[in-house]
């Protein structure tokens, strides 16, 4: 009797294995269709996954972050009597300017008040700080620890004092994803602020520049320009600070964005008006 | 489960935990970190399955799949379909991998491990538009020559 039951057992785990076999490949096969079609099944998967693993992911690699981090400051130390030179030199060109600004903003502000004008199109809907960065080889990404329970929404604009970061692409109860401006995926509509050449630039991949896809009218913009969001693609505000132009090479341009994507540790969330 | 099976599958499954943590992660002072943990993982999951098959690689490379497409593509489907394809070839191929030597073994690794990179990299462009440079194609490959013989001989060793 021994044997045959021994037969048995052996038979029955071997259709079990098949089954599990056979049940994850059509898992994944569907997990793979509807992460295309379902938005909402394959967001709560997303959304209960990040929010889960993120937490673990970080304290296992907090090490290197404290070894990153000490390297960072190693090298801020190194090049503090540099930075000191190059700040003092900003501070008293700073100071002229400041006198300047004060005059015009209160020219401004008179000017305002006599042509009823509103004061901006932005409307903020929260400040969050940086939870994780996911900017590796194949995407651009970092998390922020605000979610669509702070009233964040898919495709609203993170910006910093420095200008446009990027947009959120995705959003959990306390955490969203925001792509930024350097990914290859992102495409944004800009324009100069000199003359108002409208264009489309997209992220080259290496972290630092952003190229145009597209010049309107083939009218290539001057080394030097700034650039800004035109607004036209009604996904980001208008007159969002995206940077300055930097190269031009065979009918392209490069722009280098103002903000710095290796340092940031506070968003804001913000939407037009 | 045999006691030697439960202390390499814990060993290996530690390794595969603290290399996925580390590749998702980025680090602005360490760069290329990130890649080379990235390709740890995909060795130790290589070496894993070549010499250690069991059943349960199949969740274990479903949960990695998922977890790496969502963390570093937002989509799900690449990594996915990289590793339960893996899986399924490597049990096809199974009775002739049995014929070769551990040299012959360790180059069918190597040649499995840039194989599968490479594959990630065209269906993260065909699936999501990701484009990947020479320069990033190059970058993986040079470190997964440099860091394979004394992961391999590490690996040996953790696996006695």
């Amino acid at each position: 009797m021994a044997p045959r039951f021994k037969v048995k057992v052996l038979q029955t785990s071997k259709i079990l294995k098949n089954a599990a076999i056979i049940s994850i490949v059509l898992l994944s096969f569907f997990l793979v269709f509807f992460s295309k079609s379902d938005y909402l099944l394959i967001n709560s998967i997303k959304s209960i996954s990040s929010n889960t693993i993120t937490p673990i992911t970080k304290v296992i690699s907090s090490p290197l972050n404290f070894i990153s981090n000490l390297a960072n400051e190693f090298n801020q130390f190194k090049n503090l009597k540099f930075e000191n030179k190059l700040l003092q030199e900003e501070i008293i060109r700073l100071k002229k300017w400041q006198t300047l600004a004060i005059q015009n903003t209160r020219e401004n502000r008179v000017l305002k008040r006599l042509l009823n004008a509103t004061d901006n199109n932005l409307k903020l809907v929260k400040t969050a700080s940086l939870v994780n960065r996911n900017d590796t080889f194949f995407s651009k990404l970092i998390n922020i620890n605000a979610g669509y329970e702070s009233n964040i929404k898919q495709n609203m604009s993170a910006i910093n004092e420095r200008g446009l970061i990027g947009k959120v692409i995705q959003t959990s109860p306390s955490k969203s994803r925001v792509l930024l401006l350097t990914d290859p995926n992102l495409s944004i509509s800009i324009k100069t602020v000199s003359n108002g050449l409208f264009s489309i630039v997209t992220g080259v991949g290496d972290n630092k520049h952003l190229i145009s896809k597209f010049i309107k009218d083939d009218q290539i913009p001057k080394v030097g320009d700034i650039v800004v969001t035109s607004g036209t693609a009604q996904i980001f505000p208008v007159d969002l600070l995206v940077g300055k132009i930097s190269k031009i090479e065979n009918d392209r341009f490069y722009v280098l964005p103002f903000v710095d994507f290796n340092n940031i540790d506070y968003v804001q969330i913000v939407t037009s008006k | 489960m045999s006691p030697g099976l439960f202390n390499h599958s814990i060993i290996f499954n530690l390794i595969l935990i603290v290399t996925f943590s580390v590749s998702v992660n980025s680090f602005s002072q360490l760069p290329n970190l990130n890649i080379l943990f990235y390709i740890i993982f995909h060795l130790t999951f290589i070496y894993y399955l070549f010499y250690h098959y069991h059943y349960l690689h199949f969740f274990l490379g479903f949960i990695y799949g998922v977890l790496f497409d969502i963390f570093l593509l937002n989509t799900i489907g690449t990594h996915l379909i990289c590793f339960v394809a893996l899986i399924s070839i490597y049990i096809f191929m199974k009775k002739y991998l049995f014929l070769l030597s551990a040299y012959q073994i360790s180059i069918t690794i190597f040649i499995t491990l840039n194989t599968i990179i490479f594959t990630e990299m065209l269906l993260a462009f065909l699936l999501d538009n990701i484009y990947f440079t020479i320069n990033y194609l190059l970058r993986f490959f040079i470190i997964s020559i440099i860091i394979f013989v004394p992961s391999i001989f590490i690996l040996n060793k953790l696996d006695k």
